[in-house]
């Protein structure tokens, strides 16, 4: 055999990756499919769900996949992870925040025979996907409960930071609230962090010191929950079931649910069928689900029982106009409705929530 | 409850972390030991402290697990920087590392798991003063244990002949041990102090503050109790103030932005910081005391024989 540079290219990649990866594969059958976290897999979290994402992937797949996942992963060290992770032989890469979106852009152009996906992103490439789940549904089913749960009429919000997912969720948890209760009103605390368990903490007790007696939280740690929990005021979980956090002010959460979403452009790949998507799914995708409803009297959960299924069919829409923007502005009137892309890029308040845009 | 009796019990819940690894560092310090590894120690404080705490259900068992584990960490700082005499500054960073990665691996197990916090306790009595009596004296017993910490520091190094003796070896070693007095041990015995304190405040976090284990869950707050030594000028009394200065403004920032108020979220929390920077300096140019801190701070020190 003669030794090319190529062949020995590879050999050391493939030497670099298993000395960094020891799950890397060397067999070339299986479909290497690699996971870059942003969070640790113990998060209870996004992470946590990721995770689970993958093993179901595994699950469903078998012997005709692999998998290689970096928890953990700072946006600084992204380059470097998703670099061992091509050498390692990965042919399909999810990168699962959207911290990593422009840098996963930047590897997708480089690598072009790598197929990437990105947990939410704003556009896609030849070989970079995007995907994420529509949780401003369970948002709205959020708002719904709250506001049927609210004895001070205040909602308060533990939030991260002001990025369209999150502007556009608080919106929506206040739309969902208005439907009930007009008078319903909402406090806001940005963490500045995804997960900082001491800040969010703070935050909520803050927010439950003004007033607020239903907690909703944008960050990822159960603190918000178990702060809800300890002053007897009722909460929302955050990604996964968060019920055992807080047994007696659970309300709901959202639980994501990614696997069969992994398995099914996993298989793609491997049947060469793989392509481009935007894939943007709501509850009726599966993609994420509600965790059953706790704490609450039959009526409110057939309330809320009731919005979901009108979500699922599409009668209800939360993004319908008319919207009012802060500054009294009508950003689309009756009849109107927001396109995903104006959802996406969602950058201010609507009228009635009284809080500055940081 | 009023809402500003609210926001001070919260105020004291967040400052008393600070306060317990502040005050074990102003003893460090003024016998004259540098040691930047607070952070270090908290952290691994706060791992050993819920760890044990869970496995023997013992929040006490916690609590002394987290003490020893501080010490421990402290005891390896004082064989580097006073048994080898290496490099106090170089010692106390790396000791922060290594216990940012160790409490990761101890808690690695931890992640996640679920306990009731430490409850509070009322002092009889006292708790029915109006006002100061609910914020006071309705607290966990962390918040006491910082109250009697620093009337026992101030007390120790202001009034007692053993505190006079452990400030000369801060100011002047070489004296100190001319006259007599055993330098290192002494040093000794104030590092291992500093790093109970440190893991006691750590245990704070993981037992109380927020009742589970997450890696690196200090957050920055050993460094700074390190920033309040400085600039309380190595007095507890102002320790005391700048801690509870620093939570203070950590929570106000917090309620600021639930009451809407329209100052960007990022500068209101970098506000804290600066207001308590520039108070502690602002007392300490009209006060003018002890600014200079102990005269040897920092100096490895070897005795001849």
């Amino acid at each position: 055999m003669t030794l090319s540079r190529r062949t020995m290219l590879k050999g050391a990649g493939a030497l670099a990756g298993a000395a960094a990866l020891p799950r890397a594969a060397l067999a070339a059958d299986p479909l290497n499919v690699g996971f870059v976290l942003i969070g640790p897999v113990g998060d209870f979290g996004w992470s946590t769900m990721h995770d689970r994402g993958r093993q179901r992937m595994l699950d469903v797949l078998g012997d005709k996949v692999e998998a290689t996942q970096v928890e953990a992963v700072a946006p600084p060290d992204f380059d470097r992870v998703a670099t061992s992770l091509v050498r390692a032989g990965c042919r399909l890469i999810f990168t699962t925040s959207f911290s990593y979106f422009q840098p996963t852009v930047r590897m997708a152009e480089a690598t072009p025979d790598v197929f990437f996906e990105s947990a939410t992103g704003t556009a896609t490439r030849d070989n970079l996907a995007i995907y994420n789940a529509r949780f401003y549904e369970g948002r709205y089913v959020q708002g719904v409960i709250a506001a049927k749960k609210s004895k001070t009429k205040q909602i308060g919000y533990v939030a991260s930071f002001p990025v369209p997912e999150v502007i556009h969720a608080i919106n929506t948890v206040m739309r969902g609230a208005w439907s009930v209760d007009p008078e319903m009103r909402i406090r806001v605390v940005w963490a500045n962090a995804w997960f900082n368990p001491g800040v969010e903490a703070d935050a909520a007790r803050a927010l439950i010191d003004q007033g607020c007696d239903v907690l909703c939280q944008h960050t990822d740690s159960p603190a918000p929950l178990q702060l809800a929990e300890e002053r007897g005021v009722f909460g929302f979980g955050q990604a996964s079931d968060m019920t055992r956090f807080a047994p007696n002010s659970h309300l709901t959460s959202s639980v994501n649910n990614w696997g069969d979403y992994y398995a099914e452009r996993a298989q793609a790949v491997i049947d060469g069928t793989w392509a481009p998507t935007d894939t943007w799914g709501g509850l009726d995708s599966g993609m994420f689900s509600l965790a059953p409803f706790t704490n609450m009297d039959p009526e409110t959960a057939s309330h809320a029982e009731a919005v979901v299924a009108a979500l699922k069919d599409g009668s209800l829409h939360p993004f319908d106009g008319p919207i009012v923007n802060q500054a009294g502005e009508t950003v689309i009137g009756e009849g109107e409705r927001l396109t995903d892309d104006q959802i996406r890029a969602m950058d201010f308040f609507y009228e009635g929530i009284d809080v500055a845009m940081p | 409850m009023t809402l500003a009796e609210a926001i001070l019990l919260t105020v004291i819940t967040a400052s008393t972390p600070l306060l317990l690894a502040a005050i074990g560092e102003l003893v460090v310090e003024r016998s004259g030991v540098l040691n930047l590894g607070v952070e270090g120690m908290m952290v691994m404080g706060a791992a050993t402290g819920v760890a044990t705490a869970i496995v023997t259900g013992s929040s006490l068992l916690g609590v002394i697990a987290a003490i020893l584990a501080g010490m421990a960490l402290a005891a390896l700082f004082a064989g580097l920087t006073l048994g080898l005499a290496a490099n106090q500054v170089a010692a106390g960073l790396s000791l922060t590392i290594f216990g940012l990665g160790l409490s990761g691996v101890i808690g690695a197990p931890f992640v996640g798991v679920q306990r009731a916090g430490v409850g509070k306790i009322e002092v009889p009595l006292l708790a029915d003063i109006p006002v100061l009596g609910p914020i006071l004296f309705r607290q966990d017993p962390f918040v006491y244990a910082s109250f009697a910490l620093v009337f026992a520091v101030a007390w120790f190094l202001n009034r007692s002949r053993a505190g006079l003796i452990l400030r000369a070896c801060g100011e002047n070693p070489v004296s100190a041990h001319a006259l007599g007095y055993p330098v290192l041990r002494i040093r000794l015995y104030a590092v291992l102090f500093g790093g109970g304190c440190a893991g006691l405040g750590g245990a704070y976090l993981s037992l109380v503050h927020t009742p589970f284990w997450t890696s690196g869950m200090t957050a920055g707050r050993g460094w700074i109790a390190l920033a309040i030594v400085v600039f309380a000028s190595w007095l507890p009394w102002r320790a005391a103030a700048g801690a509870y200065l620093f939570g203070g403004l950590t929570i106000l920032q917090l309620h600021a932005q639930g009451a809407g108020v329209r100052v960007p979220s990022q500068l209101l929390a970098a506000l804290p910081y600066l207001l308590t920077v520039v108070a502690l300096v602002a007392i300490m140019a009209v006060r003018g005391r002890g600014a200079g801190g102990p005269q040897a701070l920092g100096q490895t020190f070897v005795p001849d024989r």
